[in-house]
């Protein structure tokens, strides 16, 4: 009890906070800690399903969280997403600068790119002003139509926010059964000690609200609309 | 605000409920809506009662082992370049927030929407210190407009207004022209509040869970802000609840399943976000990220016969089903948590004085109970708190003389059935055309909103009835 007497003079708040916590706990403080296999508790209710059931299931999900889903080719991508940008009003485009655009053979003239070289304050700027941001999924979760995306230097946070129309690209390989895979994969990487983004988003439609008498709104502080194109 | 709402009488607080009709069926119409989608989102996961069990099973272990994992959070934050707090009051945790944002001279703040900030009383500590705080959660907006109206439900906080009367505060407060539709209202809201998005200096999130060994911060969000806030101001600060952590990515992943879905009937939100410290390289997000651990009264629950109640992830599942939320709605209770775990929590952190009515604003129904999505045993719990209550002898004098006697009534099988022989005489002088219209206190509470039948005539009740049917067939 002596270090809660000395707790708003010592500075060292930390021990002084996790010590009460051992205390009221009735034990001594706890440096190691058995993780208990709670997965084992839960059933594999997709573990038979074929890449192609996922594509539908995931089609089916994304009626209900108001997105747009289109099915595309990698020879006509450019063209779907031309189309796609087109039918929102046209407008200025930013994209991420994923490796991914390049490999696909992807080019949006006068469009701008998330670059680390652009600093702060000019990437928000421009991600600020796009009628529509085009990115490239590093997962998609069928069962929720939820993408991951993960922050990289060329990859900023506001760029999945800011712009009013969200499309992201979705090779359909990327496709999991649900978010227990996509956690499992992001925390084997912390296991192992590999760097992760400073934010992982999981993204599932476009922003909404429903605190005016519980009336759905679409689009709120982040994108007004969201579509998915499937390659 | 703090926890406390509504200094007036809790009979003062639920007439004013029972009396608000519009309010009224605001609540009963969003929870019949919720409690649907919820039951189907909860049918959709497969066996719901398993994930229901894994869930309570990663909130007990987790709470057992607390001091772990907040060292362990501590040690991760920190060796990412974040700052981390321990607070073990709301005064420490508002204070520390206010010193950081003045050292900084920053005065533009936005904040998206988190309970713990409304414990501790930030938004009135960081006003008078002079900045200028947007909360950009839509129905919290709606709320600080119209004069910080308290919340009345944890997800949806203005639950209890129509549009007509947001309509009529956005047009006072920020000249709004539009008409009254929700989605004129919130593009009006998107409009005005991205600009306070670009211009903030520090953004304030709450927590849903903290994930220990990655060392970040989890927000489970539909409309965007939160990310907003975390992402553009180049101050992030993160406030939680203690108790509010995960081991790892793979149990937040369990209880985010079971939140949104029990929130709001949805499978995932729109944004889940796991965010920490920048990165090297990192074009947005904060230069500089504090996350503040607030205790304010939760390690006192700890190990005690209230335990269970820190397993709450806040989903307000409870609220959704509870009949007396329904009717005296969430003004009525006083506390920023209303509701079963509000009646279950506000008097642990703030103490019976205040909050002694709460634990009987119940049924007893156990809805609450089979609802919740981590087993909290609310109904069991808010049982326990009335045996405290009339343990600490905090009943008036007039009741516990009431409940002692109808006790010793009730223990006697002779005196009962002697007084249901004299029930239908001695209350003649208390009714009026079979109905019972004046009695003692405990009596009065009854018919002051329902009817209470006049008992019925020795030879008219049930136990003679039964009697002369018993005789009847020989038995």
């Amino acid at each position: 009890m002596t270090v809660l007497r000395n707790y708003h003079t010592s500075g060292n708040n930390k021990e002084s906070f996790l010590n009460t916590i051992a205390s009221k706990l009735g034990r001594e403080r706890r440096h190691e800690v058995r993780l208990p296999d709670i997965q084992s508790l839960l059933p594999d209710s997709y573990g038979s399903l074929t890449q192609d059931d996922l594509i539908d299931i995931l089609k089916e999900q994304c009626f209900f969280i108001h997105t747009q889903v289109i099915e595309s080719k990698p020879e006509i991508l450019q063209r779907t997403l031309d189309d796609l940008i087109e039918a929102s009003g046209g407008g200025s485009v930013m994209i991420s600068g994923d490796p991914r655009f390049a490999a696909y053979g992807l080019m949006f003239p006068g469009s701008f790119v998330w670059e680390e070289a652009a600093g702060r304050e000019q990437n928000i700027m421009r991600a600020e002003s796009a009628d529509t941001a085009v990115i490239f999924a590093d997962y998609a979760l069928a069962e929720s139509g939820t993408i991951v995306v993960e922050s990289r230097p060329d990859q900023g946070r506001s760029l999945h926010f800011l712009p009013a129309h969200y499309i992201a690209v979705i090779e359909k390989q990327r496709i999991v059964p649900r978010s227990t895979q996509a956690a499992a994969a992001l925390n084997r990487r912390v296991l192992t000690g590999e760097p992760l983004g400073s934010s992982i988003n999981l993204i599932s439609g476009p922003s909404n609200s429903a605190d005016i008498e519980m009336k759905l709104v679409v689009g709120v502080h982040g994108p007004l609309s969201a579509t998915y194109v499937l390659i | 605000m703090s926890l406390q709402t509504d200094k007036r009488d809790f009979s003062e607080r639920t007439t004013d409920g029972l009396g608000d009709s519009f309010m009224r069926n605001a609540v009963g119409s969003a929870q019949d809506s919720l409690k649907t989608r919820r039951l189907s989102a909860a049918t959709a996961l497969g066996d719901w009662e398993q994930w229901r069990t894994a869930g309570q099973q990663i909130r007990q272990h987790t709470l057992q082992n607390l001091d772990y994992y907040l060292e362990q959070l501590a040690g991760n934050i920190e060796k990412k370049g974040g700052h981390i707090y321990f607070a073990a009051t709301k005064e420490e945790a508002s204070s520390y927030i206010r010193d950081v944002i003045v050292q900084k001279q920053a005065k533009k703040i936005v904040k998206s929407k988190s309970m713990v900030t409304e414990e501790i009383d930030l938004n009135h500590v960081l006003i008078e210190a002079g900045c200028e705080l947007i909360e950009t959660d839509l129905g919290e907006y709606i709320l600080q407009m119209d004069d910080w109206d308290p919340p009345s439900h944890i997800v949806a906080p203005a639950l209890h207004k129509d549009r007509r009367q947001i309509q009529r505060v956005f047009a006072e407060k920020l000249g709004y022209t539009d008409d009254e539709s929700p989605e004129k209202l919130a593009r009006f809201a998107r409009k005005v509040l991205r600009q306070k998005f670009l211009e903030a200096e520090v953004g304030i999130t709450g927590c849903n869970f903290a994930v220990a060994n990655l060392g970040a911060i989890n927000l489970v969000t539909n409309e965007g802000n939160g990310d907003l806030t975390a992402a553009i101001p180049k101050t992030h600060i993160a406030v939680m609840g203690m108790e509010r952590i995960v081991p790892t990515l793979a149990e937040m992943e369990v209880l985010d399943n079971l939140l949104c879905r029990s929130a709001v009937g949805q499978k995932l939100t729109s944004y889940i976000t796991v965010m920490g410290p920048s990165a090297a390289g990192d074009t947005d997000g904060p230069e500089e990220f504090h996350l503040v651990v607030v205790d304010n009264g939760r390690s006192d629950i700890l190990g005690s016969e209230f335990n269970e109640a820190l397993q709450c992830i806040r989903c307000g599942a409870c609220l959704n089903v509870c009949p007396v939320y329904r009717h005296i709605g969430g003004h009525a209770y006083g506390s920023i948590y209303p509701g079963p775990i509000g009646a279950v929590i506000t008097p642990l952190l703030g103490g019976y004085d205040d909050f002694k009515e709460l634990p009987f604003a119940s049924s007893l129904c156990a809805a609450c109970t089979d609802v919740c999505p981590v087993r909290i045993p609310l109904h069991e719990q808010l049982i326990r708190h009335r045996q405290n209550i009339v343990k600490e002898n905090r009943t008036g004098s007039m009741e516990r003389f009431q409940m002692k006697a109808v006790g010793r009534l009730l223990s006697s099988p002779a005196l009962f059935g002697k007084t249901l022989r004299f029930a239908h005489p001695a209350s003649r002088l208390m009714s009026k055309h079979g109905r019972i219209v004046r009695g003692p206190e405990l009596i009065r509470g009854w018919i002051g909103s329902r009817d209470l039948s006049q008992p019925v005539k020795q030879q008219d009740s049930f136990r003679a009835w039964l009697d002369k049917r018993k005789g009847e067939s020989g038995q």
